[in-house]
């Protein structure tokens, strides 16, 4: 498409800011925007002419789990570290930072699992790079850790899969072998064993036979989730 | 224009997020958030699209400060423009019927200056609200919709009741108006 300038330019920008620009229409002029400084510029411009339209609307409280989420999400980035398995590209590329479907799917395990009965400590859900939801972690009172793989990994003859609690600080730490296949894993722990202290987030990797020979992670990471506290949560699942 | 205190503390709290200080970045939402939920809500009109909406939108931000300043904007209208474009994508995925509320956006558009704020955006909404103003009742009304509630140009024809072509000049019109109006009052500082 050819670059709009001028009037075209003008009332595109405009409907594009109001929101009347829809769909594919909406799109190309996203890309022509990207790649023109000049109609971005035009684009700058009506935002900041429109936009205070809607300075005197009231605001809303949004709830308090919207931001512990965001949190979550760009915790990585804070906690920076030399070793690969805390460095942000790392996780960033594991795709700790996806978008609002992990914690829907978060909200909703946090409201199957809750119950009367065994009320879990924390949840998380393992996601692997691409975002597929590949495991759900529970841990139940008073000491039971529900490992549930949603899917089998393929091609794993001859792999171990291990889990691995990511503290805050120093290397990841193994709580055992998972089995791959589509169910659950219990490994009995007990909330203040050392390994859980610190822990930030879970990960699954793939291991020789038996687990990792160093007693740290060899193998790919084949998904990972940050850990929520699920208490405040569960009697507000979305 | 005098610097307003509130928007350069804003802008602040953006280059320092741009650093990725984290500090920084819970004050900016916090200062923000609610303004921001309400223009997603009223376009996305359901409470959990909103909070994913506002969710995905300062994990962006966040990502993002640092293009900031390239930007050139007031911060609140940097912000809001990334609400409202996810917003509008969210709505494309999920809409059938609209939800309006046609008092708000009479309210917002008929009411008389903004509250009490940043000068610049005061000046801003001022001039915004006196070239809305101007408009045909119908131009205004059109205009309205779509800003606060992400009504496309054929929701529009439905809503109000007129064909799509009429609605969409009266779209074009009056936001060419509108700037020729606002231009005039940059211009004349008025």
């Amino acid at each position: 498409m050819r670059r709009p300038t001028g009037e075209l330019a003008h009332a595109l920008a405009a409907e594009y800011v109001l929101g009347t620009l829809r769909g594919r229409a909406r799109r190309r002029f996203e890309a022509m925007m990207a790649a023109d400084p000049a109609l971005a510029q035009t684009v700058r411009g009506w935002e900041a002419w429109i936009t205070p339209m809607g300075e005197a609307a009231p605001g809303i409280e949004p709830p308090a789990r919207v931001w512990r989420a965001i949190e979550a999400r760009v915790a990585p980035a804070q906690r920076a570290k030399p070793s690969i398995w805390s460095s942000v590209g790392f996780w960033r590329s594991w795709g700790l930072l996806t978008g609002g479907l992990a914690a829907v799917l978060l909200s909703f395990f946090v409201y199957l699992s809750t119950g009367p009965r065994g009320e879990p400590v924390f949840v998380a859900v393992l996601t692997s790079a691409t975002s597929q939801p590949m495991g759900v972690v529970s841990m139940h009172s008073p000491n039971l850790l529900r490992v549930r793989v949603v899917k089998n990994w393929p091609s794993m003859q001859g792999k171990s899969l291990e889990l691995w609690v990511v503290p805050d600080q120093g290397a990841p730490r193994s709580l055992g072998l998972v089995r791959n296949e589509p169910g659950d894993t219990l490994i009995t722990i007990l909330p203040t064993d050392p390994r859980v202290r610190g822990a930030k987030a879970l990960a699954i990797s793939a291991e020789p036979p038996g687990g990792s020979p160093t007693r740290e992670p060899t193998g790919p990471m084949l998904c990972s989730g940050m850990i929520a506290p699920v208490r405040q949560a569960a009697r507000t699942p979305i | 224009m005098t610097a307003d205190p509130n928007q350069e503390r804003l802008a602040q709290l953006l280059s320092r997020t741009a650093l990725a200080d984290r500090a920084a970045f819970e004050q900016l939402y916090n200062a923000t958030r609610s303004k921001l939920f309400a223009v997603s809500l009223r376009i996305v009109r359901e409470r959990f699209l909103a909070e994913e909406v506002l969710q995905d939108s300062f994990v962006s931000i966040w990502n993002h400060a640092s293009d900031y300043a390239r930007a050139k904007s007031a911060p609140l209208t940097w912000m809001t423009a990334i609400v409202r474009n996810r917003s509008l994508d969210v709505v494309r995925r999920t809409r059938e019927e609209p939800d309006i509320d046609e008092a708000l956006t009479l309210a917002l558009v008929d009411e008389g200056a903004a509250p009490e704020r940043e000068a610049l955006a005061r000046s801003d909404a001022h001039h915004v609200r006196t070239c809305l103003d101007e408009l045909e009742p119908e131009q205004r009304q059109s205009i309205a919709l779509a800003f606060f509630h992400g009504l496309s140009h054929s929701e529009l024809a439905q809503h109000i009741g007129r064909p799509l072509g009429t609605v969409k000049t009266h779209i074009r019109r009056g936001l060419m108006r509108m700037r020729d109006c606002l231009a005039r009052a940059a211009v004349t500082g008025d």
